[in-house]
């Protein structure tokens, strides 16, 4: 389970381009819930997700995990119980390193790493299996370099290293932005199937509406550093892209999401 | 011009052995440049001071009568510090790793020369590691290359260990994406000030060898080293490739081995000593810019915001 209670996050304090980016922020997301943050630029989803990861500290507020305060958790420790697939392929590899021993780091995420050798059998086995499930011949090329596979075979290896381990927390920052539609598709599938299938607590953020339709079990709008809106249950299982973007405060943005 | 050339040849193979002992006991700076370098992505500088410093602490502990391995073993340690200082300076204060570098290796110039008192200590005739070499007479190079080839030979076959170990791939993980490290669970913190303090200890190891093998410590044995380290390195991994972590970790001892005897054959040939610097900076200048060099032409040098070369 994850709780923010009111979050407060100020960007450039006291200066002229001061912005307040979290508002007292409060939010639950279940044990098990898959909640989906949509918002237009600015309002918040970005600082949300790193104040959770542990990447940006908070001015005030609190965030616990399973009920544990890791408020004041620095971002390697709050790893072993949160997983994150980054907007940007780059970010969530080590791009010099091969398939497998990106594997092998997502796999010690949340142990205590030894002096014993990494790649053994049995984890290369382990990782071939693993990787197989996408579909995408990944399980064929564990010592290639991963400079050399494409975003979207980036970001399904990032996918499956986030979701390996079951975290207690899985954080999406835009995982499928920069892809091509059908590879965000094929990977959006994956991050479902993983998600069900683990009963993972999800959070993820998108700026595609019928994502935000299609999965998921709430839909959480944030605007200006606060929760506007959200909906889940029944009228969850309703909702149109149409009634989502109506949402959305500022005009100029409800018509870029529209179009 | 004959005769040139068999003079040359005649006198460059007088020094093969002496060059390459001396070739194997700097093949340690040349690692301690590696290892922030390209495993890091944390280009140091305090090699040039971790070096002299490694010496300084050997010397004057030899002259107090110390076993002369237990020097090495202090060196090694006082390197390690040296490191770790850089490295916190870097990630606490946000300075540029090269002027953390600077700062490190500029201070260390005064420590140095508190350790010793003076600037220069004779150590000749006490006793040093390479009298223990086995079935050769002491004194001469080849027990220098035994000993210093022993030593090289087990700190390859450890790194090459241990960087495959679940600890070294966490800390090749924190050079190759810090960002990605972190949201593994990977300290940056610890990995960067373990691994700069790590390769600062063996830059501290080849001055310590050194003095053992040269018989004085000086506080300014260490001028130009980096650069010397940097060209012997980028000549290894021409020879030997950096694909994998074993040919990026034998990429200085091989690059070191060569380049002391290219260094060796062009003062055979006559080239004056103080000219040597000027070589060795244009010939690594030549090798990082090779690659615009070799890009189409009118493309016209670099972008303006590309990466630095490092």
């Amino acid at each position: 389970m994850l709780e923010i209670r009111s979050a407060r996050k100020t960007f450039y304090a006291g200066q002229p381009d001061e912005k307040v980016a979290l508002d007292n922020l409060d939010l639950t997301l279940q044990t098990g819930e898959f909640g989906v943050v949509i918002g237009s630029n600015g309002a918040g989803k970005s600082t949300m997700l790193n104040a959770v990861s542990g990447a940006l500290s908070l001015d005030s507020g609190a965030i616990l995990i399973n009920g544990d305060d890791v408020t004041a958790t620095p971002v390697h420790k709050r790893a072993t119980r949160i997983a994150r697939v980054f907007q940007d392929p780059m970010l969530g590899t080590a791009a010099s390193m091969t398939v497998a021993e990106n594997m092998l780091l997502a796999e010690l995420r949340s142990t205590k790493r030894t002096l014993a050798r990494g790649l053994n059998a049995q984890r290369l086995a382990n990782y071939k299996e693993r990787l197989s499930v996408l579909g995408l011949g990944l399980e064929n090329r564990l010592d290639t370099k991963v400079e050399l596979l494409s975003g979207g075979q980036r970001q399904s290896l990032s996918l499956i290293m986030a979701v390996g381990g079951s975290p207690d927390l899985l954080l999406l920052d835009e995982h499928t932005a920069a892809l091509d539609p059908r590879t965000a598709d094929l990977v959006m599938q994956a991050t479902v199937r993983a998600v069900d299938s683990l009963k993972l607590t999800t959070l993820m953020v998108t700026h595609n509406m019928q994502h935000a339709v299609d999965f998921g079990h709430r839909v959480i709008m944030l605007d200006a550093g606060k929760v506007k809106l959200q909906i889940g249950g029944e009228e969850k299982a309703n909702v149109t892209v149409a009634k989502l973007v109506d949402h959305f405060a500022v005009k100029t943005d409800a018509m870029m999401l529209g179009a | 011009m004959m005769e040139f050339i068999s003079s040359t040849f005649t006198s460059y193979v007088a020094l093969v052995p002496v060059t390459l002992s001396q070739s194997l006991i700097l093949a340690f700076v040349v690692l301690g440049i590696m290892i922030p370098f390209r495993t890091l992505h944390f280009p140091d500088l305090t090699s040039e001071g971790a070096y002299p410093l490694g010496g300084c602490i050997c010397g004057i502990l030899i002259a107090a009568g110390v076993n002369p391995a237990l020097a090495i073993v202090a060196a090694l340690a006082c390197g390690f510090i040296a490191g770790c200082c850089t490295a916190f300076i870097h990630l606490r204060f946000r300075i540029h790793t090269l002027l953390a570098g600077i700062l490190m290796m500029t201070m260390l110039y005064s420590i140095n020369l508190r350790i010793m008192g003076k600037s220069n200590l004779s150590i000749f005739g006490s006793d040093t590691v390479y009298n223990w070499a086995p079935f050769v007479t002491p004194g001469f190079p080849v027990s220098k290359i035994i000993i210093a080839g022993i030593i090289g030979a087990a700190v390859f076959l450890i790194l090459n260990w241990f960087f495959k170990t679940e600890k070294g791939t966490a800390l090749r993980a924190v050079g190759s994406n810090p960002a990605m490290a972190e949201a593994q669970g990977i300290s940056v913190w610890v990995s960067t000030i373990v691994g700069v303090g790590l390769a600062s200890a063996f830059s501290a190891t080849s001055g310590a060898l050194m003095v053992q093998s040269q018989g004085f410590a000086d506080v300014n044995m260490g001028l130009g080293i980096l650069i010397n380290g940097l060209a012997a390195l980028m000549i290894g991994e021409a020879v030997v490739g950096k694909k994998s972590v074993f040919r990026q970790l034998l990429a200085p001892f091989v690059g070191a081995i060569i380049y002391y005897q290219l260094v060796s054959l062009c003062l055979a040939a006559g080239m004056p000593p103080p000219d040597l610097k000027l070589a060795t900076g244009l010939f690594v200048l030549a090798m990082l810019a090779l690659p615009t060099l070799k890009r189409r032409r009118g493309a016209g040098g670099a972008p303006a915001h590309e990466k630095f070369r490092e």
